[in-house]
């Protein structure tokens, strides 16, 4: 299986897909879906393909691909798989399927959505598996910016009450429309592209080697100012994508203007790009400044946990609570990154890997209310388990997961990260991730009770029921990955923990290194 | 043994899974509950086979584990299935109460919906396999993933009707409660593997972390065992069918916190000043919630704050530094309490009311289950013979030995108290006038009249099985007549006598209950924790979500207008006129000619 390209075409079948779709007449809407599926299938198949081949004994970058881009700069398509990419291309495939047989009733010029969808994940699946680092910024991009048509087309308006300090901008800016959430998204991620762009140039500058590659520049040493710049400005650029406080405003805004598979993909998969590149950019490659700076990432981390719980409790949307949440959740994948710790390392990998699955469930549900409700307000609802049973139960699953109940996959990652935390410097951090951990139960389970339980005004909702054919797909897959990978989670952890073992140690004999010429002791 | 213990696991386990996802199976809801049934009572066959070979063979423990989580290549974690003394007893009650139970709600749960009914079984099933999972836990993660596992189980079916308002909120605040100790717990455990790199029972950690382990632990066995200030959600828990009452929230669920003391002693032991605490917060828990249920009218509710009230026995025993009590009291309670919820539970099917008022003179119209009823009220009420009488005497004895007089003596007025209110609720259900609703009352059919009478035959010879779960640690035990036994005896005897001639005979009325009854029935417990979270929380999480709304994101908005704004004023320079732009250009040119004039 060596000689087969299989990272290449992981990465090429949704861009394929989406190009061919150009050619298939938009009145035939069956082919437009089958053409998405199978685009996405081949990319679930590699996923699952490249998952079995990868050998957590082996060296840490496998299934290599080298071609040639831009040789003059040092630019080239340099692919490969690390632990983390693993479990991580599995997630977005999965994801990607799933959104694609989630939003299998659309009709508005779904075309045109499916191109614009399978570019979209392209670009998340090229940064997973891109071991240059101009390769992964423009994958990156690749990723961020279609989110801006798929939500200023596709989204959905909703009205924000006026009041505060800043109540004159309201009307100015249409606050809560779907065009301003698509903007603030978009310019938001951009802003933070900016410094990401800035710390790359940086490094490639500072070490004057003439080339991307994230090998090579990785195992340069960095001096020590440069380091203390560049790690906060790759934290912050990736970060923002990340959901970080306070930069995360871009997020309840625009998963709950997106439609359902873009919120999906944007809340299970996208934000994971940030994560994974503070992790995999931020600390691996600038590891004095990231462990500098770690504290800091920490104390905004364990903010983020419950400042996004607390946000989430007083929501009333229920995309919006769904929202929030993600940014709670993402909080528990950034203070597992900065404890530095082995299992605060596994941990975070498997919260962006469990986070993806629930937050993908929990959007394809909340799609699936709001298409048969009309309605959002979580208030006006109730008793919604008469008619949509299935649904109830795909929902209690998810924030199951959310609140972290053993047997689902939710609970391994905050486990681990919860115990990096406490043997990581700051322990304290621990008691805010389980704090936030508890107020997640407080609201997901009094959404499901409001939504679902008890007597209802149902005579109001005439069209709710059950999912149907297509849609059906995409629950039972996500909430039988979120079981299988709660109840056996070293499915994919070995594969984690042999990337993160040895990007630990990486940063240990850089910084031990470093004190050693300095003569002072760590 | 091993494959046995497995088999008591995962039938149930398959049981559940097939009731999950084969609807058809489920619609079927008689087919599903006894399926279902059938399958509790082989895992109980197997439970118990177990426990005779551990028990009585004498076979040595064993333990099967694999990892379940990996670091640094190394895998940790383990979890499987550790069969000893304790696992192999406490496996075997579990597993007899369940499958009473299961058989028991064949009949109870027999007019509900089919689909519901098949619902219904799934999660008994699931329940069995969760605390399954509790109990044979070789290590205290396991036992939290069972834990978590059985309160899940307790959300879901507290919320059986989950188109009663009142019953989704029993079930959240149940949640919400228990989950809220359980951060203790989690943090407990995570404490104990930071400070010896296991979370092994087995090796007490060093320093300060030999106290602030267990007592993080403890929080937890407080949510889950309903001690006092925690013990809220129990009897709102009511609000879930009788025999899941029997089952989670009297006989085997909240069992859990005493069981993990017990499982986890090596660690309590280390910490004499937690022990203490243990002794005097059970105490304390014992005597509110006798007073408590003194005022009660409703007939779970009684037995829901008897529940919280023999539980604090049981954790106030295992202040004492010993073991056996506490851990023989659980046994015990779990058979006649078990008994006591599904008499209610037939009560309450024949005059469709909880109110014992609107029972009244059952005793006539339902004899037999009336007759099971007070065997399990008089072994509650420690009448000497019973089986209550023996855990609680040896319970008494232990903390006289530990010179807790303080909780010794709060227990002793405490069994006086229960003989007292289980004597009003027997005297006014089954006895007294016939109320309003009993006079079509009927015996309840025998599939529920059998795991009674099993459960009945328990309560009463129970009490001699106390040697044979001494073996659980290789003791022995004989019972002795002593003066506190004789004592407490004594106390519980007045309770009732007073209770039979204020509630029965009604010879004397004197004693009215009025003042009491205000004072509880208002909720102090209830109404702190309910301010806390509408003066606290809520608040909190609202001021929380406005900031974010309108401070941090009006900031990012503030900065998007800025450029807007300085778009705009820039824009300005560029009007389209052709005469702006050559005065630009003329002045350009005159300025770069000044510098050169002044520069050269």
């Amino acid at each position: 299986m060596t000689g087969f390209p299989l990272l290449s075409t992981i990465v090429a079948a949704p861009f394929l897909a989406a190009f061919l779709l150009f050619f298939v007449p938009a009145t035939s809407r069956a082919t437009t879906r089958i053409i998405a599926v199978a685009g996405t299938l081949v990319s679930l198949a590699g996923s699952i393909g490249v998952a079995a081949l990868y050998d957590p004994a082996g060296p840490i970058y496998q299934l290599r691909e080298k071609y040639p881009l831009v040789p003059s700069l040092g630019i080239h398509l340099d692919l490969g798989v690390d632990g983390w990419g693993v479990s991580l291309l599995l997630l977005t495939s999965i994801i990607i399927c799933a959104g694609v047989f989630a939003t299998w009733t659309m009709q508005e010029r779904d075309q045109e959505f499916y191109i614009l969808l399978l570019a979209l994940v392209g670009g998340v699946f090229g940064v997973f598996v891109s071991l240059d680092l101009f390769v992964f910024f423009l994958f990156y991009e690749i990723a961020v910016l279609p989110m801006y048509l798929l939500i200023g087309v596709w989204g959905s308006s909703k009205k924000v009450a006026e009041a505060g300090p800043f109540r004159w901008i309201f009307r100015l800016l249409d606050i809560g429309g779907k065009e301003y959430a698509a903007m603030k998204l978009t310019l938001m991620l951009l802003a933070g592209s900016a410094f990401i762009l800035v710390g790359v140039l940086a490094m490639y500058k500072a070490a004057g080697l003439d080339t991307f590659s994230m090998e090579a520049l990785g195992a340069v040493d960095y001096p020590r100012s440069l380091q203390m710049w560049a790690f906060p400005a790759l934290w912050l650029g990736f970060g923002t994508l990340a959901g970080v406080f306070p930069f995360h405003t871009w997020s309840p805004d625009g998963h709950a203007s997106a439609p359902t598979a873009v919120s999906m993909l944007h809340a299970g998969v996208l934000m994971k790009l940030g994560a994974f590149g503070v992790m995999r950019v931020g600390f691996v490659m600038l590891p004095e400044g990231a462990q500098a700076w770690a504290a800091l990432v920490g104390v905004v981390a364990a903010i983020n946990i419950v400042y996004g719980a607390l946000s989430a409790m007083r929501q009333t949307d229920l995309k919006y609570i769904i929202a929030y949440s993600s940014v709670s959740h993402m909080g528990v994948v950034m203070l597992g990154a900065a404890t530095l710790t082995i299992d605060g390392w596994n941990g975070a990998v498997y919260q962006m890997f469990a986070h993806g699955l629930m937050t993908g469930l929990f959007f394809a549900l909340v799609g699936l209310v709001y298409e048969r409700a009309h309605d959002r307000e979580i208030f006006h609802m109730g008793g919604f388990a008469r008619a949509m049973p299935a649904v109830a139960v795909f929902f209690t699953i998810a924030g199951l997961s959310s609140l972290g109940m053993p047997g689902l996959a939710g609970f391994v990652a905050e486990f681990l990260v919860f115990l990096g935390a406490w043997r990581g410097p700051f322990p304290w951090w621990a008691v805010a991730g389980i704090f936030g951990a508890w107020v997640t139960a407080v609201y997901v389970l009094r959404a499901a009770r409001q939504i679902f339980w008890g007597e209802g005004p149902s005579d109001r909702y005439p069209d709710l029921s059950d999912p149907r054919g297509p849609e059906w797909v995409a629950l039972v897959a996500l909430a039988a990955c979120l079981v299988v990978f709660g109840v056996a989670p070293r499915l994919i952890l070995d594969g984690i923990d042999d990337a993160s073992a040895d990007y630990l140690q990486q940063i240990e004999a850089a910084v031990a290194a470093t004190a050693d010429a300095s003569g002072v002791r760590p | 043994m091993l494959i046995l213990a497995l088999t008591s696991l995962l039938a149930p386990l398959l049981c559940f899974a097939l009731l999950a996802v084969v609807e058809p199976l489920r619609r079927r809801g008689r087919l599903a509950g006894r399926l279902s049934a059938l399958v509790a009572v082989s895992s109980f066959a197997a439970a118990a086979r177990v426990a005779w070979m551990v028990l009585v063979d004498g076979a040595d423990p064993v333990t099967w584990t694999v990892h379940w989580l990996v670091h640094e290549g190394q895998g940790f974690a383990p979890v499987g299935i550790h069969i000893d003394g304790i696992s192999a007893s406490m496996l075997a009650v579990v597993t007899l109460v369940a499958a009473c139970v299961q058989v028991y709600s064949l009949g109870y749960m027999a007019d509900e919906p089919p689909a519901a009914q098949g619902r219904y079984f799934a999660w008994h099933s699931l329940f069995i396999v969760a605390m399954g999972l509790l109990v044979l836990a070789p290590d205290l993660l396991q036992l939290f993933l069972g834990w978590e596992l059985v309160g899940l189980c307790s959300y879901l079916l507290i919320g059986f009707y989950w188109r009663k308002p009142s019953a989704g909120k029993a079930a959240v605040k149940a949640f919400w409660v228990t989950k809220f100790a359980d951060m203790g717990l989690l943090l407990g455990i995570i404490a104990l593997f930071g400070a010896t790199g296991t979370m092994s029972w087995e090796h007490p950690p060093a320093g300060i972390w030999a106290l602030v382990v267990p007592a993080l632990l403890f929080v937890g066995v407080m949510g889950k065992s309903a001690q006092v200030p925690l013990h809220i959600w129990l009897p709102d828990a009511m609000e879930g069918p009788t025999p899941v009452s029997a089952l989670l929230h009297a006989a085997t669920m909240v069992a859990a916190g005493v069981f993990l003391v017990v499982r986890a002693y090596p660690l309590f032991e280390a910490a004499p000043a937690m022990l203490t605490f243990m002794a005097w917060l059970g105490a304390i828990t014992a005597l509110v919630a006798a007073v408590t249920a003194v005022v009660q009218d409703d007939i779970k509710k009684v037995l829901a704050y008897s529940t919280c009230s023999q539980l604090g026995y049981m954790v106030a025993a295992l202040g004492s530094g010993h073991l056996m009590g506490g851990y023989f009291h659980l046994t015990t309670h779990a058979f006649f309490k078990a008994l006591l919820f599904l008499g209610a539970g037939a009560a309450i099917h024949a005059v469709h009311s909880n109110s014992i008022f609107d029972m009244g003179g059952l005793w006539r119209k339902t004899p037999v289950g009336a007759a099971l009823f007070i065997v399990g009220a008089l072994a509650l009420a420690g009448v000497p013979g019973f089986a209550g009488f023996f855990s609680k005497d040896l319970i008494l004895e232990e903390l006289l030995h530990a010179g807790h007089l303080g909780p010794l003596l709060l227990l002793v007025v405490s069994a006086g108290l229960t003989a007292f209110y289980m004597t009003r609720v027997v005297a006014i259900a089954f006895f007294g006038e016939p109320g309003a609703r009993a006079a079509h009352a009927h015996e309840a059919p025998w599939i529920m009249l059998a795991p009674m009478a099993l459960l009945g035959m328990l309560a009463l010879v129970g009490g001699f099985g106390g040697g044979l779960l001494a073996e659980a640690w290789g003791q022995e035990y004989h019972f002795a007549v002593t003066p506190v036994g004789v004592v407490t005896t004594l106390f519980g005897l007045a309770g009732i006598g007073v209770g039979v001639v204020r509630y029965g005979t009604r010879t004397w009325t004197g004693l009215t209950l009025d003042g009491l009854r205000g004072f509880i029935l208002s909720g102090p417990v209830d109404r702190f924790w309910d301010s806390a979270w509408r003066r606290g929380l809520l608040p909190v999480a609202r001021m929380v979500g406005w900031f974010d709304r309108y401070v941090v994101d009006g900031l990012m908005n503030l900065v998007a207008v800025a450029v807007l704004k300085l778009g705009a004023g820039v824009r300005r320079l560029q009007t389209g006129r052709a005469q702006d732009y050559v005065f630009a250009v003329v002045v350009g040119a005159l300025l770069f000619l000044a510098y050169g004039v002044v520069g050269g």
